[in-house]
Parts: C-alpha cells; structure tokens; sequence
C-alpha cells in the first residue's frame, strides 16, 4: 500500500506513474549498467539534442551513475557503455557512490569515528611524564 | 662631509658612504640584491644602477662607487645622481628580467615567499610578463648541515652567504665556483659549515635559496603573531623576534640592536624553538611513594607547607637558574626573606661572585659595543665562540677592521681570529710575556674573563689581578667578566646570593627544603634527602630529582626582565601562553606564599616591579646600562692566583640549558658538531 501511495507523493523513492508514461510513449531503452540503473533515450531537449534519461533501481543518487554512463548522460559523449565503440581506460576503478552520510564516509585519522592519532597542529606540545 | 645632489635634491653625507647610501639618506630607494651594510661590496647583482650625471653614458653600480669618487660639475656644484630617469627605470627592468631568466617560478611552495627581496622588487621594479620561452637552468641542491636548507635553483649569485660565512663568521666554507651560467654556491666537498652563526644566512639570502631547515613548510610569514623580545640562551641578550602562531612559537628571527646583536643571532638562539613544545611540564606533580604522581595545584602547595611548617626558616634554600627573570627572583627571595632564611644561591657554575664588591666585578664594563673601542683583549678562561658567538663575532669584527692584538690565557680553542695563546692555567697570568707591555701600552685594554676562571677559592685575588690588567686610561674600565647565564647579572644585582648566615649552594645538602627555580646546570644528587621543590619549565635534572613539581613559563611565555652581561636591563615579552595547568613564576610563588603564610605584597607584575624597582632602582631603567663603580674594584683582596687550568663552563654550546635540551635540532647539532668533532679529534 506503502509503495502505492509513495510514487504518487514522493520522487526519490523511483519514478511517479506519469513520468513512467511519459518515458513509455517517448523513450527507448539504451542499457543498463552495474548497479542495475536503466537509461533511456528519446525525443529532444531544448538544445536539440536526444533527451537521455536514468531509472535508478533504488534511491534516486545521481552519483550511483558510473563515469561511463556519466558522460553519456551529460551529452560528452554519444558512445553509451554497451556500444562496442566504448572502452574503458585500464586504470579505471570500479565506481563507488557518494558515501557522506554513510557509515563508510571518509574519517580523518584520529576523529571520533575514527582510530589512530591526530595529525600534529598548531599548539600541541608534549609534555613531560615522570616515567616509571 | 660631502654635498651630493641625488634627484635634485641636494644632502650632505659622510665621505665614506656609498652612493647607493647617499641615495637612501636624500629619501630615494635603491633596489639591491648583493648589498649588505655590514658584508664587504661585492656589486654583482647590479640591481641598484643609477645614472651619473656628467659620468660615463651608462648607468653606475650606486653600491659599488663611493661619494668621493664623484666629480663636481664644471663650476664646482656638487655631483649630480638619478635615480628616477628613463635611463634607470629600464636598467633595473633589464637587470631584472636577466635575474629571473634562471628563477624558478616556485613562489607558492617556497619557504620565502611573502618576505622574498626578489618577489617585492619584481614587483615593485620588474617588467610584468616574461620573454624568455627557453627552459630554466637547474642546480643540483647541496647539503650545507642540519640548519639550513638549499634549493639552490633559486640563487641569483648574490654572494651574501659567501661574505657573510668569510667575514663575520670567520669559516672559510662556503663559495662560489663555476661562472655565468654554471656558477653555483657550495661548500666544495657537500660538508655542513661549523658555524654557530651559519643561521644568518637564511636572512641574509634575497631570495629563498637557503632557508630554515627545522621551519621548512611550517608557515607562512603572513600568519605569524610577530613579538619582539629578547634571547635567554646565553647572557648577551641579543634582541630577537618571537614569531608564533596561536599559542606555538614557530621560529625565531634577529632583531637589530647596535649595542648588542647588530643583527646576527647564534643558532642556538634561532633554532631552540622545538624545544619548547617537547618535554614540558603541564602540570604539578607530587612523589608519593617514591613515584611522581600527578597533582592539582593545592596538593602540591600543601604538600610543600605541610614540610615548611615542619622546619625552620635556616633549613630552608632557594637556587635561581640560569634562565630566571629577575622579577620571579625577587619574588622568591622576598619568599625566603620571610620565611627567615638567607641560604639563597644563583651562581650554579661554583663563581664566587660577590655583589657587595660592586657591580663593577661581575659585569661586562666596557660595554659590547665598546669591544670596537679597545686596543688590545686578553681572554682568560672563557671561549667566547661558545659562550656568547655574537660577542665574538664582535671581536673578530675589531680584529678584522684593525690590526688588534689579542692573546688568551685557558683552553686553546678556535676563535675564528688569531691570537696569541699565553698559557693554560693561572699562572701564566702573573708572566704574560711579551703581552705584558702591549697590554700596560694599550690606552683602552680590554681583558674578557670567562666564568671558568672564576670558580674556586682563588677567584677574588684571580679578579683582582684581571682589573689591575683591564686599568687603562681615565674613564675606562677594562674589566669584561663574561657571563655564560642570561639571569646571572639580574640575581647578582638583586642579591640572590647567601645572606648574612646563609650557605651558598654546595652546602645545600644540609637543607630540610630546597627551592629550584628553573636550576638544572649543577649535580642535583648533592642536594641529597633535601624535600626539592622545582620551579620551572622542562622535565630535566631538576625535575627529576623533585619531589614536587610546579610548571611555570619559559622565556616565550612570559613577560620578565633580564640583565645582560654587560649590566643591560632589558624586558622580554610574552609571546604565547605556557602549555596546560603551567603559570607564570612569579604568580606560583605569590599564591604559594600564601599557602605558607607569608602572603607576599603583590596581586600582579606592577605592583611586584614597583618593589623590585624601590629595592634596585637602576632595574627600572629599561635597555640601558647604569654604570659601575669602578672604584669599588680597589675592594678586591689581592692573594695567590693559584695554579689551576681554566677550563669553560659550556661542555657542549648546543645543550646548555633544559630548552635547548629538550630540542631535537640542538641535539641534532651537538651529535654533529661536537661529538663529531671530538670524534674526529680522537681518531
């Protein structure tokens, strides 16, 4: 029920039921990438260009879209990752979302989420202790 | 005098000015790279061209030429100079960009930047773009020691550190080989200079070629709080700039003072600032047990009451160590005074200087600037290069612009000038030889007398027989007692020295409780079962052999007076505040002293400097000297000089007291230059 009632009211979490009409009737699929996105393709912008659209599996993140598909989206490109004219560079690593907010986010050595030592500021001193 | 006229302008200078001085003095500024007013004039960077009027049809060196090499006009008007014609304008643009062909363009990594001669001059005197697409030429970087750092890419060749290293320092280890493009600064064989003023080279380099090894990449110059203070590690008080950012002290700079520094620092001055973020002291400790636990503040003065109270006040003691202003020495004797107890002792290093004999025994009388006005100097017992290296840069200075004489009487050591070694120990001193009549001849005989001379019981007749040397003509007082401590003159004006009944250090073992303030140069096991107060900054001997520990505020941290060696009062200021529970030192005597029940009479610094200024008014009279009495020189019971060989008080210049110590770069340096060199010695 939850679901239902959620692609009408909300748009993070998939597509509302008009905008699945609208890419039904306009768009046709052009691939899917690892995370299991789908992009589509159809019609134009305003620039006269093909308009290029995604269907996140889950929560709408822009950045679960991978470098590939990034430039493809953003019209750098025409060659779309399942085209054999696309080839990924050797040292390409394997894409990983935007992590802020998560529990996997980026610690500084030394904060509270994190262990080890804090780098040496400004103001640190070290003081004596008698030893044993 | 000389009539010149620069830019229409007419001034009026001395005749040994250069041009380039006569331009600044008429208001006019000269661009310059290799001019330097106390090196030699080398003229190589030909950065402060300036066009003669009536001289040759192309621009002059204004460093290189003298005003009494001018010509007056045809009718006797004065020589003429420009320095703000076309003619010149596009000399210095050309000079420039000729400068910047090899430069790197490095400026935003660069330990210089922001204080760069030759970033404010390209901007002030340079062309805006660049016509040079070639590649730049690179140097192979040079390891010149563990002071200062080379990116050598940078150097423009001024030849600076070359003058500075030959004449001031006196070490013949850097210089330039190769020429045009392939000239570069070396030590030849990429050996560390054995300098203890080689960190003068870092400011006198234009450019960022050689900078501060410890300091690389720790700072921009623009984020440092600037604080003008002056320097504890030895007892010439150079003046100094404290640069910190927020509570740090992050380097150290020189200052100008004619009477005292001129502008150079010793490396130990410059480069102990490591060593006051390690082994500090944060808060009060207590021993129980045998082990020293942390404590709160009431603990640890209650503790000490609880022992006072136990005892009386002739078994009670106070030492002032050697880097104690006289504001907290004061405080503590004015503690021990009403704790009923004379057993004060300042002289950690066993002198027996006694301030009833007058001020004028135990000072430096003919003054540090006064060195330039002898004519003859005999060093008895002390290694000036050691003990104060900006006093014998001052000698050499004398010896180098005049043909000095000078002879020494102690340890043979290398003192960057000649002179004639007299003998080893006392006795020579009674037969100086041929010394004799240079020294009786000379009208103002200056004789430095090193705290290695004055120890032990022959010390009084030992300093009696040095003045009756020092006597010159009438108003000079020759006598330069040398001090190795920057407190010492202070305590000794303030009589921080055994009372009427009281004992003086080595008999300290006696005591019930024994005040350190700041003392870690002497043998703390002679204190034996005495309950140890300590008093200061560093975890060193003191510490260590304390059963109560109260951290105070070193020299950056505090606002206090020092005395130098030639009877110079002089105020350092605080630059940041001391690290955790620590306080200033005259505040934990006064809340101390309350504790104890003798509540000292002051709430804060004035009211405290009021007293001390009531007591010993001439402290009052900041950066000058108040004279000795040399009369009071005549009190000094002549007797046996003794046969001992003098030797110098500093073992190692590099670890004298706790901060320098506690610095690694000290430690670094003493490893090298001093163990090494003794190494060398012994193979």
């Amino acid at each position: 029920m939850s679901t239902f009632l959620k692609q009408f009211f909300t748009w993070w979490n998939g597509n509302q039921l008009n905008f699945r009409f609208h890419l039904w009737r306009n768009a046709e699929k052009v691939g899917e990438d690892e995370f299991g996105n789908v992009y589509y393709q159809g019609g134009k912008d305003s620039e006269g260009r093909p308009r290029r659209y995604v269907v996140y599996t889950d929560i709408s993140e822009p950045s679960l879209i991978p470098p590939g598909w990034h430039g493809w989206m953003h019209h750098k490109t025409n060659v779309a990752p399942p085209s054999a004219a696309y080839e990924a560079y050797e040292w390409q690593k394997s894409h990983r979302p935007n992590l802020t907010g998560t529990v996997s986010a980026y610690r500084p050595k030394g904060s509270l989420h994190h262990t080890g030592e804090r780098p040496r500021v400004t103001g640190d001193y070290d003081a004596w202790s008698p030893g044993e | 005098m000389k009539t010149i006229k620069v830019d229409g302008k007419e001034v009026e200078v001395p005749d040994h000015y250069t041009l380039l001085q006569a331009c600044e003095e008429a208001g006019a500024e000269i661009p310059r790279f290799c001019f330097h007013e106390r090196l030699s004039i080398a003229g190589n960077c030909r950065m402060c061209l300036v066009e003669v009027k009536g001289g040759p049809p192309k621009p002059a060196a204004s460093c290189a030429m003298g005003v009494r090499d001018m010509r007056p006009g045809p009718n006797g008007e004065p020589p003429e100079v420009f320095t703000n014609t076309p003619m010149v304008k596009k000399a210095r643009e050309g000079v420039m960009e000729f400068l910047l062909i090899n430069h790197p363009l490095d400026c935003p990594i660069c330990d210089q930047g922001g204080e760069c001669d030759l970033q404010d001059q390209a901007m002030a005197f340079g062309v805006d773009s660049s016509r040079y697409a070639e590649n730049k030429r690179a140097v192979e970087d040079k390891y010149i020691g563990p002071l200062v750092k080379t990116i050598m890419t940078r150097c423009i060749h001024c030849t600076r550190c070359v003058r500075f290293t030959t004449e001031v320092a006196g070490i013949s280890e850097l210089g330039l080989v190769g020429r045009g493009e392939d000239a570069e600064i070396t030590t030849y064989l990429e050996k560390s200079m054995t300098s203890e003023l080689q960190g003068n080279v870092i400011d006198l380099c234009p450019v960022g070629a050689l900078t501060s090894r410890p300091y690389a990449f720790q700072a921009r110059p623009w984020e440092l709080q600037k604080t003008e203070t002056i320097d504890v590690m030895d007892a010439a008080g150079s003046a100094i700039r404290v640069d910190t950012r927020g509570r740090e002290v992050m380097r150290i700079m020189p200052l100008t003072n004619e009477d005292v520094n001129e502008e150079w620092i010793s490396d130990k001055t410059r480069f102990v600032w490591d060593g006051l973020r390690t082994q500090r002291l944060d808060r009060p400790y207590i021993k129980v047990d045998g082990k020293l636990r942390p404590a709160s503040w009431g603990e640890a003065f209650q503790a000490i009451a609880d022992k006072v109270s136990a005892t009386s006040g002739e078994k009670i003691g106070a030492v002032a160590g050697d880097l104690s202003a006289v504001e907290e020495m004061f405080a503590a004797k004015l503690l021990m005074e009403s704790l009923g107890s004379a057993n004060l002792d300042c002289r950690q290093d066993g002198t027996r200087h006694d301030p009833s004999k007058g001020r004028a025994s135990y000072l430096f009388n003919p003054t540090i600037a006064g060195i330039e006005e002898a004519d003859a100097i005999l060093i008895v017992g002390a290694n000036p290069r050691w003990e104060a290296p900006v006093i014998n840069a001052r000698i050499r200075k004398h010896w180098r612009a005049t043909d000095l004489p000078i002879a020494l009487i102690g340890e043979h050591v290398d003192l960057t000038y000649d002179y004639a070694h007299l003998g080893r120990g006392a006795a020579s001193l009674s037969d100086l030889g041929e010394f004799a009549s240079v020294l009786s001849d000379a009208k103002k005989p200056l004789v430095i007398v090193g705290q290695g001379a004055l120890t032990g019981d022959n010390a009084e007749a030992l300093l009696a027989k040095v003045a009756e040397l020092a006597a010159g003509e009438e108003g000079w007082n020759g006598l330069a007692v040398l001090h190795t401590a920057a407190s010492r003159v202070g305590a000794l004006d303030i009589g921080f020295v055994p009372g009427e009944g009281g004992k003086p250090l080595s008999q300290m073992g006696d005591m019930d409780v024994v005040f350190l303030l700041g003392a870690d140069e002497f043998d703390v096991t002679q204190l034996g079962d005495a309950f140890t107060v300590y008093i200061g900054t560093h975890g060193d001997r003191g510490a260590h052999h304390a059963d109560v520990i109260l951290p105070a505020a070193t020299y950056t941290e505090k606002s206090g007076t020092y005395v130098n060696t030639e009877g110079r009062v002089q105020m350092a200021a605080r630059a940041g505040f001391a690290p955790g529970d620590a306080r200033e030192d005259w505040a934990i005597l006064r809340a101390l002293s309350d504790v104890l029940g003798h509540k000292l009479p002051f709430d804060s610094l004035q009211p405290l400097r009021a007293q001390l200024y009531e007591a010993v008014p001439h402290l009052a009279a900041i950066d000058s000297i108040e004279p000795a009495d040399v009369g009071a020189l005549a009190s000094l019971g002549a007797g046996d000089l003794g046969t001992g060989e003098f030797t110098t008080p500093i073992a190692d210049f590099y670890l004298t007291n706790p901060i320098a110590r506690a610095s690694a770069v000290m430690a670094e340096c003493s490893q090298r230059f001093v163990q090494g060199a003794l190494q060398q010695a012994a193979e």
